[in-house]
């Protein structure tokens, strides 16, 4: 929802530190919290409607005491329209049509943000950051073998993928792997990490 | 002028074989003149994605489903996508395909015709017009092969028989021998024995190798000449045959079965023996007599398919494939080598300078200058070859064409090519790259750094 295409983002706090982040989100802090926050309202007004209507038609107004409750904040138009629906429509139809709207609204991705934190004599911090939450890993310097930028079959396309290859790991470990940006990002952040690892310290920089 | 050339076969390394090694010995050389080459085959058990080989050879091992032999199962459209997006990363011009019985080089060069790039085939066997499954291959290569710009055959028979079951205008078919390694099979004077004669065999052990014409010659060969032994190497359903005839006949001691071997072990074997013996049914062309011949050793052989156009008649023993005849044919080599008439050491030089792969690379670059230089043709001249292919096939045909057809521009919609990614070639030697692209690689690395700033800003 409302994402852009992936964007790489430096950032480089101290020189022996650098955080490359890719991500959909709109660049601007003000659209992306605006689109944050509309989109979660969204999100909770499908769930809160389907459910009003699952809850509606279980227990039409009358019978049920709790239900009545709900029923009676609302507006009296919305009221009488979702009361409507909720008799008119029979089960077979209903339940499917809320299961989907549920399932939209919640696995909808909404931006996704993936970055990699290089620290040097420290390590490197692979994260993902969704709708659904945040993972992270982290893997110290001891343990990073090498860097490298490959290509492998995904779905019906060949794509390039940065990777991380861990001393004692049998695969390696695929940096930014749900957006798997373009070869230029890459090769910008692939640069940009094995300086930030490898090369001798720049006096002063 | 250089071209972007992808071979496509479902034969491929780690498989060994006669195909395997030509698209490796091919790419490799055509590589070695400046083009730039890459590998599409089906992905092996043990390897897939995409690999590099040591010399940089870019190969694509495309996850497929395998059904038969290593052959993958022909679904028309499926291959497409993946196909569409390599060609595209990888800026192909010509895609050559490799083999008759490989669907995946059907597909890929179907959706090459397409895409409107330039194709040309590779016909490495010979096959019968009679059985059924014959007629289908015929006709699976006649739908390929009624869109193709060219067709290279490995010998004059095989031409013969590409021409016939396709119905192709021969002056589109060209004939582009193998050629062997010379370097990789060397003879060794000493390595064979000095008391007795040793008649080697390698070959897969299937029926079409003429595994039952062995069978029944070698206990006749065997009672005939006392002082001759057999080594034989290769693997294949038919081993249990030669190993029930060698207990019946109690040939143990005289016969050694050495079971499969790998290709860099075959010139070992080679050089144990005298005499090499083919009694291969049907044979393209037959690469394993010349690495026998160039081995040092003289050799009997069937004179079927291409056999009788691989070596010169002072290195051969022609047997018509039959019994009797190989036993007399191989009997006749024997006295030959005992009376020390035929002068085997000087078969290394003379395969050497008849067969080189840089040779074969010449002539098919020229083979690719030709179909560059064709004209293009429009989807309307295409649907017209296609249904001439036959009553009912020609519309089958011309469906199919359509649909991908139409599967190209659904593509071409859901996966622009503006998102696809331009693969890097592999790094050139400096001499090679000349004062050309200079410029354009400072241009490059300065676009790269202001790129650098701005994200950086």
């Amino acid at each position: 929802m409302f994402t852009t295409t992936p964007k790489l983002r430096v950032r480089s706090p101290s020189p022996t530190t650098v955080e490359f982040t890719v991500t959909t989100a709109p660049r601007n802090t003000l659209t992306r919290q605006l689109v944050t926050w509309s989109t979660i309202l969204l999100r909770l007004l499908v769930c809160g409607t389907s459910l009003l209507l699952l809850l509606l038609k279980q227990y039409p107004p009358h019978t049920f005491t709790l239900n009545t409750h709900v029923h009676a904040c609302l507006h009296p138009l919305l009221q009488y329209i979702s009361a409507a629906l909720a008799s008119r429509i029979p089960w077979r139809y209903l339940l499917p049509s809320v299961l989907a709207a549920l399932y939209i609204a919640i696995f909808t991705p909404g931006y996704t943000e993936e970055s990699l934190l290089v620290i040097r004599d420290l390590g490197v911090q692979i994260s993902t950051t969704t709708w659904g939450g945040r993972r992270s890993r982290f893997i110290p310097t001891s343990a990073v073998r090498d860097l490298w930028i490959h290509e492998g079959f995904c779905g019906f396309e060949v794509r390039f993928y940065l990777a991380v290859v861990v001393e004692g790991e049998e695969g390696v470990v695929v940096v930014f792997p749900t957006l798997l940006p373009n070869r230029r990002i890459l090769e910008l952040v692939w640069r940009g990490a094995k300086g930030c690892l490898y090369e001798p310290r720049r006096v002063g920089g | 002028m250089p071209y972007n050339i992808a071979m496509t076969s479902d034969f491929f390394y780690p498989q060994p074989g006669g195909v395997e090694s030509h698209i490796y010995q091919l790419a490799t050389k055509l590589r070695d003149r400046g083009h730039k080459v890459i590998i599409i085959t089906h992905s092996y058990q043990t390897r897939h994605g995409v690999r590099y080989l040591t010399n940089g050879l870019k190969v694509y091992y495309v996850p497929f489903f395998v059904i038969y032999r290593e052959s993958t199962f022909p679904t028309v459209f499926s291959f497409f996508p993946i196909f569409r997006n390599i060609i595209i990363r990888e800026n192909i011009e010509i895609v050559h395909g490799h083999a008759s019985m490989s669907s995946l080089c059907h597909e890929a060069i179907l959706h090459a015709r397409t895409m409107g790039l330039r194709t040309c085939f590779t016909d490495h066997s010979l096959f019968g017009f009679s059985d059924a499954g014959s007629i289908l291959a015929n006709k699976l290569l006649k739908f390929t092969l009624s869109d193709v710009d060219h067709v290279i055959c490995v010998s004059h028979t095989c031409k013969e028989n590409t021409v016939l079951r396709a119905a192709l205008d021969p002056s589109m078919v060209s004939v582009i021998p193998n050629a062997v390694v010379a370097e990789n099979f060397k003879p060794d004077p000493n390595a064979a024995s000095k008391t007795h004669i040793t008649i080697v065999v390698i070959s897969r052990l299937f029926y079409n190798k003429g595994t039952d014409l062995l069978v029944a010659a070698i206990p006749r060969i065997c009672e005939l000449h006392p002082s001759v032994h057999f080594i034989i190497a290769g693997s294949g359903p038919k081993a249990i045959d030669l190993e029930q005839m060698l207990e019946k006949h109690m040939l143990q001691d005289r016969v050694s079965m050495l079971g499969p071997i790998r290709h860099e072990e075959v010139r070992d074997v080679m050089v144990r023996g005298h005499i090499y013996l083919h009694p291969s049914l049907t044979e393209a062309f037959g690469t394993v007599l010349v690495e026998a011949a160039s081995c040092g050793l003289y050799v009997v052989c069937t004179r079927v398919g291409g056999i009788p156009e691989v070596l010169p008649s002072h290195m051969t023993v022609f047997a018509r494939p039959e019994e009797d005849d190989l036993v007399n044919a191989t009997s006749r080599a024997i006295k030959e080598i005992r009376m020390g008439r035929v002068r085997t050491d000087k078969f290394h030089e003379q395969v050497k300078s008849m067969y080189s792969w840089t040779d074969v690379a010449e002539r098919t670059e020229r083979v690719y200058e030709g179909i560059c230089r064709g004209e293009r043709v429009g989807l309307m001249e295409r649907l017209k070859r296609y249904y001439g292919c036959g009553v009912w096939a020609g519309k089958l045909f011309v469906l199919c064409v359509v649909v991908d057809y139409l599967i190209w521009v659904l593509l071409e919609f859901l996966f622009p090519r503006s998102n696809i990614d331009i693969a890097r070639g592999w790094p050139r030697k400096a001499a090679r790259i000349g004062e050309g692209s200079t410029r354009r690689d400072r241009s490059r690395r300065r676009e790269a750094l202001v790129e650098e700033e701005n994200v950086r800003n």
